[in-house]
Parts: structure tokens; C-alpha cells; sequence
């Protein structure tokens, strides 16, 4: 017996150094992923632009030379800790873009030597106010719209609450986000709620995160199966009505509902198995064996 | 925190997995009858059923509704289509939750109170019942907090664990989660490298035979009428010693 202990408790020692083995297999992977354009394109895109104005955040162009490399480094994984720390160009840039927290970015410094170099490259010559402001460039004229069609709105909330489904499987936006909204269900608490969402962002910052979602979460689900241009405007679309018509509307406790609910189904299922093993055989085998031995004595 | 990340969700995942594996299969080859939960309904039955039952049941119908959304994830997406759907799913869920919660409370209480119990319990017993305890309480708590969990496990932890099996793990998802989800996530592989040391195997050798099992029929060679009355000695002479 105590041999076999002994070989048991060896295994886990083998299967440590087995992990290790494949994990040596699997790291140089994690290096690859390094080039500037796609991180970027993936990262920082939905909410900045190199040159282009800004849009949710700062127009990145010259931010090398605005900024030392030590502070971007800082701020770029962990910019909230920063503005709570009261770096006084990290609470500035807080106070200007309307108290929006950018996602801090689980990225090495490699990478983020990658993405800065790939904007230092591909911004023209800096702007010429001589750095200090932010709001250097024009913003670029957003495109005039026409404004959202009922049916448009109507399609937004349907993808919304998956009713109609993304047209490439990605899971619908209720699986995380509520909105204040009675025309539809109780939304997921695990990301951020989104009544006032288009208030804050603006559409074109709506936009840009549905584009190329900048939140890891949010990326890996729609990973190979990002929205289309049409689901974009009409979920877009949704969110404004949402945000214009949430004075209308009562908040829900829908999480109050699903624990009650859970409770009430616990009771139920008892007492159906109380139901089922009515006639069961109390109290163990013997039982009868021992009673009838105490009584005889 | 990166270092603590990978550990928990790329290199123990794989610890694991192995140790699970492995090491049920050396458990079962050295010490093959002791491939049991050894059962207690003999010294106890009442408090047994009422745990015994919520916990089980409860388990295999979560437990079974985490492995379809690892395996069909694009299925449990358009269950989840019709709000309705979604909400019958995710009740349906905490219910069962809810009663592997109290079952599992209830086992604790038997096994922590009960002499006849204690005297058949180990501290392994004791550790791995908190672990559930705690793994459980995580679940429920990520349910009811974090909802609507079957439509974003489908589309965020169904491809990372897909990707641990495909060994090119994707975990930048899993690293940006609330650290209740990552604590359960972590302990679900935690119970699976229990697995081989504790009580835990008996999953493996679960009596299903029985379901379809014919009768006994038992036959009695004397009078039961006469035997059950408490009145009647087991023997003409009367036992003196007890």
C-alpha cells in the first residue's frame, strides 16, 4: 500500500515536467505575434487613428514625440492605475475625452514597441502646433447619414437579443451587455451595460469598437466571425434610439429574478424527488435487524 | 500576474489533464477494488438520500450542460437565440445549481456530525468536499453575476479549451475575465488533477448496470409474521447476552 502511494504521488512530478516539455513547445508561438500594422489594426484602431482626427480617443499621430517612450509604456497596459495614481497628463487626457477609461492592453512590451513604432512610421511629419495640445488636427467630417429607418432600429434590437442571428455565428450582444430597455430582456452583466453607450462614444466610437472590438474578451468572440457593415448601422442604430429613449424606461432586476426562480426550482426538484423516492427504503439495511434486537432484550 | 495567468489557465491545464488521466489509469491497475467512494448507506440513510440526491442529479445535468457548450458551442448560440430559450436554459441551470449547493451542504453536515460517519471519513474526504464546496458556491456565484454564462462560455471559453486540446492555447480572453470566472476555471481543472488521489474515481465505476438490472427475488424459508414480532425469541432459548 505504501509503495502505491508513493507511485502516485510521483505523478504529478512527471506530469509537471511533461507540461513544462510542451509548454517549451508551445512559448516561442507566443513571440510571433509582433508585427506593428496588425496589432494596431487589432488593438488600437477601433478608437484611435493615425492622422485621421480623433475618434474615440486621441489621434495618435506623434504621440512618440508628444509623449516620452517610458510614460506610453506605462500607460498603454495599465492607463486607469495611472490616472488613479494622478499622473497629471494621464488625468487630463481622462478629463478630455469625457472620463472614457481606455481597455487596459494585455501586451508585452515588445509589442507595444511593435505598435509604436508602426505609428511612428506611418504618421506624416508630426503636427506642427508644436506639441502640448491634443486637439491638433480637424476631425475628419463624419459622412452625413440618413438617419435610421423604424425597420433599421427593429433589426438592431433583433440582433441585439439574438432574435435574428449574426449573419457569421458570433453570439449576440445580450450574452454580456443589459441595456435599459422594456422592449427586451434582461441583459448579461459580464461587459459593460449600454443604454447610454452612444452618448458616450458617439456613433462612429460604436462603430469602430463593433468594427474591431479592442477588449480581449469581446475580440476572441467574434474572432472569424465579425459583424457585418449592414448588423453594424442597425445595431448602431439601436443603441441611439436606446440612449435617446432611456428616460422612458425602468431598470430591471432581472439577477434578483434568476436567483428566486433558482430557489424556487430547488424546492420544486426536492420535493418531486420526494415524490419519486416516496416509498424508498428508510434508514439502512440493518435497521429492522437492530431494532428488533433492542426491543427483545 | 502574466506568469500567474499562464500557469493557471495554459501550463496546470495540462498538469491536469495528465495527472487525470495517468493516474486514474495507475489507481485502478495497483489498487483496483479500492476504485470506490465506499458507501455510507449502510450506517446512515436518512440525511444520505436528501443530499445524495440533489447533489448527484444536480451535478450530471450541469456538468453535462458545460460539456455540450465546450462541444457544440454554435448550438447552444442558437438555443440561446429565442430570449425565451435563453431564460428556460439559464433557470433550468441555477436550479440544478442551486440544489448541487444545498445537497452538497448537506453531505458536509452528515459527514462533519454524524459518528458513524466520521469514523469512515479521511481528511482527503474533508478536503475534496470543500473544494467542490467552494468550486460549486464559484459557479453559482458566476451564474447569478455574471449571466448570461451559457452564451458567452459558448463563445469564449468553449474555443480556449478547444484550443488547450488543439495545443496552441488561445488565452487572451481567459486573462481578461473577472477573477470569480478564472477562480472557477482553475478549480475545475484543480478537482480534475484530484481526481486519481481521492474518492473522486468512482466516477468511473458507476453501477449503471443496475438501471437495467432484472428483479431479485428474494425467498424467506420461515414464517416472517412469526419472526418480526418483536415478542418472539430468535431461538427457542432466549439469548442471555445481549
Amino acid at each position: 500500500m505504501r509503495r502505491n502511494t508513493a507511485t502516485l504521488l510521483t505523478l504529478p512530478v512527471g506530469a509537471v515536467a511533461l507540461a513544462i516539455a510542451i509548454g517549451g513547445l508551445l512559448l516561442p508561438r507566443a513571440a510571433a505575434a509582433q508585427d506593428g500594422e496588425k496589432l494596431f489594426k487589432t488593438t488600437c484602431a477601433a478608437c484611435h487613428s493615425i492622422g485621421g482626427g480623433r475618434l474615440v480617443g486621441p489621434d495618435l499621430q506623434g504621440v512618440t514625440e508628444r509623449r516620452t517612450k517610458e510614460w506610453l509604456h506605462q500607460f498603454i497596459p495599465a492607463s486607469q492605475k495611472m490616472v488613479k495614481d494622478g499622473d497629471p497628463t494621464a488625468v487630463e487626457l481622462f478629463a478630455e475625452y469625457n472620463n472614457i477609461p481606455m481597455p487596459d492592453q494585455p501586451l508585452t512590451a515588445v509589442q507595444v514597441d511593435a505598435i509604436l513604432g508602426y505609428v511612428q512610421a506611418s504618421g506624416a511629419p508630426p503636427a506642427a502646433d508644436g506639441g502640448g495640445g491634443e486637439a491638433a488636427p480637424e476631425p475628419t467630417p463624419a459622412p452625413v447619414e440618413p438617419p435610421a429607418t423604424p425597420e433599421q432600429i427593429q433589426l438592431g434590437q433583433d440582433l441585439f437579443t439574438g432574435e435574428t442571428r449574426l449573419a457569421h455565428g458570433g453570439p449576440s450582444c445580450i450574452s454580456c451587455h443589459d441595456v435599459t430597455n422594456d422592449a427586451i430582456i434582461g441583459g448579461g452583466i459580464l461587459a459593460r451595460e449600454l443604454t447610454t453607450v452612444f452618448g458616450r462614444l458617439g456613433g462612429n466610437g460604436v462603430r469602430a469598437i463593433l468594427g474591431s472590438p479592442p477588449f480581449p474578451v469581446m475580440q476572441a468572440a467574434y474572432e472569424d466571425r465579425s459583424l457585418e457593415e449592414a448588423e453594424v448601422v442597425a445595431l448602431v442604430s439601436f443603441l441611439e434610439q436606446v440612449s435617446s429613449e432611456q428616460s422612458n424606461h425602468l431598470p430591471r432586476d432581472t439577477g434578483l429574478k434568476l436567483a428566486a426562480s433558482g430557489a424556487v426550482g430547488t424546492v420544486l426538484l426536492l420535493l418531486l424527488y420526494s415524490l419519486i423516492w416516496g416509498n424508498r427504503k428508510r434508514g439502512s439495511v440493518n435497521q429492522a435487524i437492530y431494532d428488533r434486537q433492542v426491543d427483545s432484550i | 500576474m502574466n506568469t500567474l495567468n499562464t500557469f493557471m489557465f495554459v501550463a496546470f491545464p495540462y498538469v491536469a489533464m495528465i495527472t487525470f488521466v495517468i493516474g486514474t489509469a495507475i489507481r485502478y491497475r495497483q489498487t483496483g477494488f479500492k476504485v470506490s467512494s465506499l458507501s455510507s448507506q449502510f450506517l446512515e440513510g436518512k440525511k444520505l438520500f436528501w443530499g445524495v440526491m440533489p447533489f448527484h442529479i444536480g451535478l450530471l445535468i450541469v456538468l453535462g450542460g458545460h460539456l455540450l457548450a465546450f462541444l457544440v458551442p454554435a448550438a447552444i448560440l442558437a438555443w440561446n437565440g429565442q430570449p425565451v430559450r435563453l431564460i428556460i436554459l439559464e433557470v433550468t441551470a441555477v436550479t440544478f445549481g442551486m440544489s448541487i449547493l444545498v445537497g452538497l451542504v448537506g453531505l458536509l453536515h452528515r459527514r462533519l456530525t454524524n459518528e458513524r460517519i466520521k469514523a469512515v471519513t479521511t481528511r482527503m474526504d474533508i478536503a475534496i468536499e470543500l473544494l467542490l464546496l467552494a468550486q460549486v458556491v464559484l459557479g453559482c456565484w458566476v451564474a447569478l453575476g455574471f449571466r448570461w454564462g451559457s452564451s458567452w462560455f459558448a463563445a469564449d471559453l468553449s474555443p480556449y479549451l478547444w484550443s488547450l486540446f488543439k495545443l496552441s492555447p488561445e488565452t487572451a480572453a481567459v486573462f481578461a475575465l473577472p477573477v470569480v470566472i478564472k477562480l472557477h476555471i482553475f478549480g475545475a481543472f484543480l478537482i480534475l488533477f484530484m481526481v486519481p488521489f481521492t474518492r473522486l474515481v468512482h466516477i468511473f465505476v458507476a453501477p449503471l448496470h443496475y438501471i437495467s438490472r432484472p428483479y431479485q427475488q428474494v425467498m424467506w424459508n420461515w414464517n416472517k409474521d412469526r419472526i418480526r414480532d418483536p415478542k418472539t425469541p430468535w431461538s427457542p432459548t432466549r439469548p442471555k447476552n445481549n
